[in-house]
């Protein structure tokens, strides 16, 4: 059974149709990365996938659970976990607070212990006590991770998680969130606009335009894909 | 000055107030101190929220009509009739709450100053009960259980309302610091974030909503047995901008900063009325020059002499 | 009694109230178009204009006297506030400190009316030339209401073409979408608001004015007033100066046959209609700024 399965999703902004019927199918432990041109409705999928968004048509099936129109509160109970394209954090708690709110939510008695595991992970452990809005904007990224993965989810959703970072902190992202994935029963969706992010994680892409699927599959034969190499890559890569 | 010091001498101090001070002067600072729990419940809502309530006098009014009707029509001893007061406070605050919270911003504030509306105009509507615009007079202070009364005489009361203060300080500050309390932090710094998290944004708010109106009912109860009378001014949407005046002058989500607030309002008043009756403008004034300029109110004021010290 | 006579002048009720209603809620919802502040002070600046009037007629003796004194120096003081206090705090992050400033100004300014004025209500004498009733389909309806529903659609429709034709409302209307925008095309942007807000509490003040024959001025008449405003304004669109119209229409007439058919419960009726509008776009403020 896959873990997350979108049938027919349609979402509208008046005579916009910013995400038009798409299908998409996640399986458990797969890496999958959505990618698409701006304005292809990426963002938009996700926020239809949380509930911050309700779609005007199709479903949203978890677990095999009809999730559609939940409130947002309840899917993250489910055990979704998403990070955000313009980075959220709480700024005037401290790192550590951050992670721990999002541990309590999920496992109160021990969510001291689990935030700092997060942390660790993360390597911001030297940040616990320094308040989130005086990181660098790599760290913070980071810090939401954290908060993402101390949530103890089944899926992790993150919206351009290296989004404004440096080569560097890029390349570090990427490393700790391979050592994640591989280390935990974890099923990840990931937006992403770097192309050598994506190949590095991505078991599958799949690839929006104008609010359609175009194509999905394997990163090599998406690459292939001359309808993607159209719409996206532009020919000019 | 550490603050342990300063802790143990305002202990000292408050509990032998009775007996160094005159009477008149005691039923000032009994006053006082019912103020002070009232501020410190709004405080709930304004400080730790970020929910500003323009209605909290529905709350101190509910308080003090309730145990007003209840001790008058009922033969309970006062303690019994206080608590019964905060509870149909509480019960009646829910529905409120929960309407309320569905919206922030102006909005919440509007709704719950319609609420506070409401209750007064309830009062003129229904005065074969409540006494119109005469209000509800001579409410007794009835012994008991077990025949205790020292609460009957003004000091015995005022060390009741000392121990309602402590005692819902107390209680408050433990809710604020514990798990409930993080969350609420959550709302404040970012409530999109907190509901992505997996809380319940609107059952948190209303529950503090809740507890603000339990607080505030018990000031009003507290207040009604003392002055022995319930009046509609209680209910007046002024009553409900004085007090958010004292939680912000004071020092908002401190729980301490608003009671600072709330005796240096009754102070002024005390000193001022006596020289000029210009005084509730100035209050408003000072108010204004709060927001615009110490944001942190009186206590952050002295959190930051204290720190440059 | 001819039923369609009754209606119609319940109507016609419905409609002077809206009238004076319009006055409040127009200054409010303009205010907000251009500063994104809800002014919780519109209530008590109400009131004073209803007191700064009843003192002007008593002085003069003239009605119209009170029409032109009470708006001009309540706006006047309109917009030494918003010069003052408003204007310092615009780039605050945290909206709170308006609405706390706003709610400032409505203490303060009750405050002085009690204490300058006293706790009794003043009255206003219906001016003579419109004094007495009017037989409309055999039903008498005071001159005074219809002088109302005039004014209030003669205001209207200035204020309408004012905003729509005029350079002025032109500047207006742009600060509103885009105050940025219009501020690097050069325009003095502070100067519009404080114009707007001024403008808003003379509003207001008249239509307290214009109350005043009617309720009296009394303590207190600016908190309920206050959430009529913002429920009009609620349901026309925070911003929208037809939607105003529209709200005060509705709410008028709310109130006008609620009066009727729930007697006391009609102030129930109107937080009942507040609710509603709440409900259903919990967003109130925020749900427009989407």
């Amino acid at each position: 059974m896959p873990l997350l399965e979108c049938k027919g999703l349609t979402r509208r902004f008046g005579a916009l149709i910013a995400v038009d019927a798409v299908d998409m199918r996640l399986e458990p432990g797969e890496i999958r990365a959505v990618i698409g041109p701006n304005g292809a409705g990426k963002s938009t999928l996700f926020n239809l996938i949380t509930s911050v968004l309700k779609p005007h048509a199709g479903e949203v099936v978890f677990a095999g659970e009809n999730i559609t129109g939940f409130p947002v509160y309840r899917v993250a109970r489910k055990g979704i976990a998403r990070t955000f394209q313009r980075c959220h954090i709480f700024p005037a708690l401290s790192a550590r607070e951050n992670v721990r709110l999002a541990a309590q939510a999920r496992d109160a008695r021990r969510a001291a212990a689990i935030a700092d595991e997060a942390l660790e992970h993360l390597r911001l452990t030297r940040f616990a006590d320094i308040s989130a809005d005086t990181l660098s904007h790599g760290d913070q990224r980071l810090l939401e991770v954290a908060m993402a993965i101390a949530q103890k989810p089944r899926l992790l959703m993150l919206d351009e998680p290296t989004q404004g970072l440096s080569l560097e902190e890029t390349d570090r992202a990427v490393q700790i969130l391979k050592a994640m994935l591989r280390a935990g029963d974890l099923s990840v969706l990931l937006v992403e606009h770097d192309m050598e992010v994506v190949f590095k994680l991505a078991d599958n892409i799949t690839v929006l335009h104008r609010g359609r699927v175009i194509a999905d599959g394997a990163p090599a034969a998406v690459k292939a894909d001359a309808a993607v190499r159209s719409a996206y890559l532009g020919g000019a890569d | 000055m550490s603050w342990r010091l300063a802790l143990a001498l305002v202990a000292g101090v408050a509990l032998l107030v009775p007996f160094v001070v005159p009477q008149y002067s005691l039923t000032v600072i009994v006053s006082a101190l019912i103020f002070s729990l009232f501020a410190m419940s709004l405080d709930l809502m304004v400080g730790y929220c970020r929910l500003y309530s323009f209605g909290h006098a529905a709350a101190y009014g509910l308080g003090a009509y309730c145990a007003a009707l209840i001790l008058t029509h009922l033969q309970v001893p006062l303690v019994i009739g206080i608590a019964l007061a905060v509870l149909v406070t509480v019960a009646i605050a829910v529905p409120i709450a929960w309407i309320c919270t569905r919206s922030t911003g102006v909005s919440f504030a509007m709704l719950t100053l319609a609420f506070a509306q409401l209750g007064y105009a309830m009062l003129f509507r229904f005065r074969e009960l409540t006494g119109g615009s005469d209000g509800v007079v001579g409410i007794p202070r009835p012994p008991g259980p077990f025949g205790i009364d020292w609460f009957q005489g003004k000091t015995g009361y005022y060390y009741l309302v000392l121990a309602c203060l402590l005692g819902s300080y107390l209680a408050c500050r433990a809710i604020m610091r514990s798990n409930f309390g993080a969350v609420l932090a959550g709302i404040r710094e970012n409530e999109a974030k907190t509901l992505s998290l997996g809380y319940n944004t609107r059952a948190y708010k209303t529950a503090t909503v809740v507890l603000s109106y339990g607080v505030g009912g018990l000031a009003g109860a507290l207040y009604a047995g003392f002055a022995g009378y319930a009046s509609p001014e209680l209910f007046f949407w002024l009553t409900s901008g004085h007090v958010l005046i004292m939680v912000v002058v004071g020092g908002a989500g401190t729980l301490v900063g608003p009671m600072l607030g709330a005796l240096f309002f009754v102070f002024l008043e005390h000193q001022l009325s006596q020289v000029t009756d210009l005084w509730p403008p100035i209050f408003g004034s000072i108010f204004i020059a709060f927001v615009m300029f110490f944001p942190g109110g009186i206590l952050g004021l002295l959190r930051r002499r204290h720190a440059a010290a | 009694m001819n039923f369609a006579s009754f209606i119609l002048a319940q109507c016609l009720g419905a409609l002077s109230q809206a009238a004076v209603l319009f006055f409040i809620a127009c200054g409010l919802t303009l205010i907000f178009g251009i500063m994104r502040i809800v002014n919780f002070a519109h209530g008590a600046i109400f009131m004073l204009g209803a007191y700064v009037g009843c003192t002007a007629a008593a002085l003069s003796g003239s009605f119209v006297a009170a029409l032109i004194v009470a708006p001009l120096a309540v706006g006047a003081i309109g917009m030494a506030f918003e010069r003052v206090f408003l204007r310092p705090l615009y780039g605050r992050r945290d909206g709170g400190a308006h609405l706390l400033l706003t709610f400032g100004l409505a203490v303060v300014l009750s405050e002085l009316v009690r204490i300058v004025w006293g706790a009794q209500p003043k009255s206003l004498a219906t001016p003579e030339a419109l004094l007495g009733i009017v037989m409309i389909l055999e039903q008498p309806f005071p001159i005074y209401r219809l002088f109302l529903i005039g004014l209030g659609l003669a205001a209207g429709i200035a204020l309408w073409q004012f905003l729509e034709r005029t350079r002025a409302g032109l500047l207006i209307r742009a600060v509103s979408q885009n105050s940025e925008m219009v501020h690097a095309l050069g325009t003095d942007v502070d100067l519009v608001r404080t114009a707007v807000f001024g403008f808003g509490c003379a509003m207001a003040a008249l239509g307290g004015v214009l109350a005043a024959p009617l309720v009296t001025a009394f303590l207190g008449m600016g908190a309920n007033v206050v959430i009529d405003a913002f429920v009009i304004v609620i349901i026309g669109g925070m911003g929208s100066f037809l939607g105003s119209i529209i709200g005060s229409v509705l709410v008028g007439f709310v109130q006008v046959f609620g009066a009727y058919y729930f007697q006391d419960l009609a102030l129930a009726l109107m937080y009942l209609l507040m609710l509603i509008v709440l409900v259903a776009r919990p967003g109130g403020l925020l749900g427009k700024e989407e």
